[in-house]
């Protein structure tokens, strides 16, 4: 019983998937609110279900006879299904005025949008490369249709035209990776290629180290980092607003959840073997990522351009696990401060939009604050803690992640990773200049907008969140609840448990 | 209540604020209770001030874990030196609402009363985490002002501003994770409390060097020193003059009181080696933003620079590494921070009633406006440092200190003063005393609530000039505390 319940969270999504599936095929019967309400609910339990575990230390291989170990349940992916459920809830109730206001989103949308959920979920659990493949790939061909929603857009077409190929192309490479590395050991499973890495000297290690590279480029077109980012700008701007939300939030999540397994749990001598490389990958990322993000005129270009000097930033984090354990809770911790700041930043827009097309460039931005005040007061908050300023959880993370690059002696990309966010406060101060301090353009004024509906309030209590994250205890330090080190506790409870055998 | 009264202070500003935002839209309602607001402030500022035991170090302290995984805490305090500057920043700020008092909206009285948060965070913050962080909150409140209700090309200028103080900022920001790690090398664990940090030995020559000219750049850019100053030309000109008096007379000041809190203890050796340089830079920008705002036109440029030429003076005390030069420019912070500010408000009351603020523009005020030239004049005084203001015993004092530290530079600072008077009192004669070119203007005189909030500051000006030692007492020891205990340690290692 006690190992159903850990893999009860992840059939509940693939039930659900189904059931919508299926739901939908009578599709005048429901409105879009019906399916936005089901969704949600099933969500609702999967997290409640999802929490049962949550906070105790444990690493479980549930039903060997059946899973043959090919998925493991411990405190780390505990942790990460709840955060990529409650990324997905969180999409979910910031688009509800955006999948309202386009017609387009049908029922089979929210089918999809839980294969995502669930292949993301897999992708957290898996412990063998092929499963992990198979789940990277559902999550991927969701995100893939739902990218590409609307045909009639052409950007879209182009958008998503691009993301497939260049994503089907990649997954050659991994599955290249996976051969050369099976070819090898013998084995997919990562706890058994471990034990062949740390048995073996260099030597008979060559193929290895050659095949988890050809897996690395995945991870790495999958994040977004330089060389492999060019499809990232064309891809979120295509994309409907509010999946680029999701991609760049909750997507980005799943991926890191495997590679920091893999590399953590099995993989630890690859990393001296990487190093170089992540080095100088970290170093073109965080500065192409800043160049193309204040070249960008199209909002939407510019959050997905910083997404790019965010994944330096993780990247940065990344390159120093090799000499510094500590720098594993950063990115965790990072990744949920980026997830909060992220859906919230491109959530507002999707709802900004939502009765009108025109907001595209920094110009169609003007005069914001004085048309909806709270709602740019939020996207204030939201760029903030992108930028890294003191008082949001983004800096929190920041101060985490650049701490211990420091500390595992990486001083100098600290500095570098310091002047990209210098730069960046330039390009978010921008968007916050063009809410407050023009006049509205005449094309974009919106009289009619009802902000008394869920999605304001989903981002607004990402803007609390994203705020009390990080002042946590500074003001109310007599309520012990809000801390902080609650936060970095679970980050490291969780990365602790991928080292329980 | 009296074990936190210091929490209190910082951020009963900030919880009334979001409290005005959300409940009221009346404009009226937020000033006055924003102003009720600044006043309890001051009740409680001078309650501390009584309280306050000048020889006890370190006191009203509030230490408890922030974040408890990296050791930043939450740990604020009083000393000599930052109750000097509570005190002043508790007096000026209501004062300066009633100069403000009418044609604001909302959002101005909102944007100070978070201001007034983040500045009193930064003077009281004693972990360098917990100070960053109203370091950086203090300027954003700012940004939304110049941009909002600035004049001239405020976009453009509010952008400069936050870039050109966020580069110093993150430098500052790379040193202070620099040293918490070194602190968590030699002693296992973490912690940001200055007092702490300043036990580390395991850093070596030129690290700390790099890590001094970091925090340095933070707070030059923020004072500001030359060559770092070319972004306050055009704020000054550009931004609001509520905003204008935050920067000129809280905030640039703060940049000084930091390097006394921080710079000093935590890198001795670095200071004492560098200061012959810094006293020669301030000398220098005494000198050069003192000829330079001789030739402005804009009346608001000519404050700029020659707030400037002041701060270059104070900095050039700060580094003279005696007790006279440091005493002195603790003493001109507070009177610079009261004859600035109230010039720099007076100003803004001549750009608001005629519209003008170039000197050829003006003129013949002196006549329908006696209280006001009075008062300009007495401000005026004060800044130039004629005996018997605040202004002369602060001079006198850092004068004597760079005289003290290096004979000739004390002769050239002796001598660089006069610069000063000639700026400003040509200026006043020519826009204030003088008859205009052209039909005579308009210019009302000050309202009695003007008056009245006027009042203790010529006051203070002439208590200051007259008994410097009601005000020297309370910061004095603090001062001989770190020539004996801080700096000696630094020269004997």
């Amino acid at each position: 019983m006690s190992e159903m319940i850990h893999i009860l969270p992840a059939v509940l999504i693939l039930i659900s998937a189904v059931g919508l599936m299926f739901m939908s095929m009578y599709e005048d019967k429901f409105s879009t609110k019906t399916y936005i309400t089901v969704s949600s609910i099933v969500l609702v339990l999967a997290l409640i279900l999802a929490f049962i575990p949550f906070g105790e230390l444990y690493s479980v291989k549930p039903y060997t006879s059946i899973f043959n170990d090919v998925v493991i349940f411990d405190t780390f992916s505990n942790f990460f299904n709840i955060l990529l459920i409650i990324g997905t809830l969180l999409t979910l109730l910031i688009g509800e005025h955006y999948f309202q206001a386009r017609s387009y989103f049908k029922g089979e949308f929210f089918s999809i949008l839980m294969f995502a959920l669930f292949g993301m979920m897999l992708l957290a659990n898996a412990n063998e490369l092929v499963t992990a493949y198979i789940a990277l790939e559902v999550a991927s061909f969701a995100v893939y249709i739902m990218v590409g929603y609307n045909s009639e857009d052409s950007k879209r077409i182009e958008a998503i035209f691009k993301y497939l190929v260049l994503g089907s192309f990649i997954g050659a490479f991994y599955l290249l990776g996976v051969v050369l590395v099976y070819g090898a050991t013998q084995t997919t499973n990562l706890s058994e290629i471990a034990t062949f890495v740390s048995t073996h000297s260099n030597s008979d290690l060559a193929l290895v180290y050659i095949g988890f590279t050809l897996i690395l480029f995945t991870f790495l077109f999958k994040v977004a980092a330089f060389p492999f980012q060019s499809w990232v700008l064309d891809v979120y701007r295509g994309a409907p607003m509010i999946i680029t939300a999701y991609m760049a939030s909750t997507f980005k999540i799943a991926i890191f959840s495997f590679f920091l397994r893999a590399i953590l749990q099995d993989l630890q001598p690859m990393i001296d073997f990487w190093d170089s490389i992540i080095y100088v990958i970290t170093i073109f990322t965080l500065v192409f990522g800043t160049w193309l993000a204040i070249t960008q005129n199209i909002v939407k270009r510019m959050l997905a351009a910083s997404s790019i000097v965010h994944t330096g930033y993780l990247l940065l984090a990344f390159i120093s696990l090799g000499q510094n354990i500590h720098s594993a809770y950063s990115t965790v911790f990072y990744l949920i401060a980026y997830l909060l700041s992220a859906l919230g930043s491109f959530g507002i827009i999707s709802h900004i939009i939502s009765e009108t097309k025109v907001r595209v460039t920094y110009d169609d931005f003007k005069g914001l604050a004085k048309e909806r005040p709270f709602l740019a007061a939020m996207m204030t908050i939201f760029l903030f803690s992108l930028a890294g300023i003191p008082s949001t959880i983004g800096f929190i993370g920041k101060f985490y992640v650049f701490t211990e690059a420091i500390n595992a002696g990486y001083a100098a990309l600290a500095v570098l990773a310091i002047i990209a966010t210098f730069v960046s406060v330039y390009y978010y101060f921008k968007l916050i200049a063009m809410m407050y301090f023009y006049p509205t353009k005449e094309e974009c004024v919106v009289n009619d907008f009802n902000d008394k509906r869920i999605s304001t309030y989903a981002i607004a209590f990402l803007a609390i969140i994203t705020v009390l994250g990080g002042i946590g205890s500074a003001i109310v330090f007599f309520i012990p609840v809000l801390n902080i080190d609650t936060l970095i506790n679970i980050t490291q409870m969780s990365i602790q448990s991928l080292f329980l055998k | 209540m009296s074990a936190n009264i210091l929490s209190f202070i910082i951020f009963i500003p900030a919880v009334i604020a979001f409290g005005l935002m959300i409940t009221t839209k009346h404009v009226e309602t937020v000033r006055n209770i924003a102003f009720l607001t600044t006043t309890v402030i001051l009740a409680l500022v001078l309650k501390i001030y009584i309280d306050f035991e000048p020889s006890a170090g370190m006191q009203f302290v509030t230490n408890v874990p922030w974040i408890a995984s990296y050791g930043i805490n939450y740990y604020i305090g009083v000393d000599g030196f930052s109750l000097t500057i509570l005190m002043m920043i508790a007096i000026l700020i209501p004062t300066a609402y009633l100069l403000l008092w009418e044609g604001r909206t909302k959002g101005y009285w909102i944007n100070m009363l978070l201001v007034q948060t983040g500045v009193t965070g930064t003077l009281l913050a004693l972990d360098v985490i917990l100070f960053y962080f109203f370091w950086e909150v203090m300027l954003l409140p700012v940004f939304l002002m110049i941009g909002i209700y600035g004049f001239g090309e405020k976009i453009f200028t509010t952008i400069k501003v936050t870039v050109y103080t966020m580069a110093g900022s993150l430098l500052m920001f790379v040193a202070i994770l620099y040293l918490g790690v070194a602190y968590h090398n030699e002693f296992g664990i973490w912690s940001f409390q200055y007092d702490n940090l300043t036990n580390i030995t395991i850093l070596t020559y030129s690290e700390k060097m790099w890590l001094f000219l970091a925090f340095l750049s933070a707070f030059a850019i923020k004072i500001p020193i030359f060559p770092l100053h070319t972004w306050i030309m055009e704020t000054y000109k550009n931004a609001p003059t509520g905003a204008v008096f935050l920067l000129s007379s809280i905030m640039a000041k703060l940049g000084v009181y930091a390097i006394v809190r921080f710079l000093i203890p935590i890198f001795p050796e670095i200071y004492i080696e560098f200061s012959t340089w810094f006293v020669f830079i301030g000398l220098f920008g005494l000198i050069y933003f003192g000829i330079a705002a001789l030739m402005q036109d804009d009346i608001k440029r000519m404050f700029a620079y020659s707030s400037a030429s002041h701060l270059s003076f104070i900095a050039a005390g700060i580094f003279s590494l005696n007790a006279f030069g440091i005493n002195g420019a603790l003493y001109l912070i507070i009177a610079h921070a009261i004859a600035t500010g109230a010039l720099f408000l007076l100003v803004g009351l001549i750009h608001d009633e005629t519209g003008y603020k170039t000197i050829k523009d003006l003129g013949g005020l002196a006549k329908g406006a006696p209280i006001f030239t009075t008062i300009f004049a007495i401000m005026l005084f004060a800044n130039v440092g004629l005996p018997g203001t605040n202004g002369f015993v602060s001079e006198l004092l850092i004068i004597f200190g760079i005289y003290e530290f290096n004979h000739t530079l004390g002769y050239i600072s002796a001598l660089t003063v006069i610069i000063g008077a000639s700026y400003m009192l040509w200026m006043f004669q020519r826009a204030i005393l003088q008859d205009r070119v052209g039909e005579p203007l308009k210019f009302r005189d000050l309202k009695i609530k003007e008056i009245v909030g006027l009042a203790p500051w010529v006051f203070l000006v002439f208590l200051m000039g007259i008994y410097p030692d009601v005000f020297i007492d309370k910061f004095e020891p603090t001062v001989t505390h770190y020539l004996n205990d801080i700096l000696q340690i630094g020269a004997t290692k």
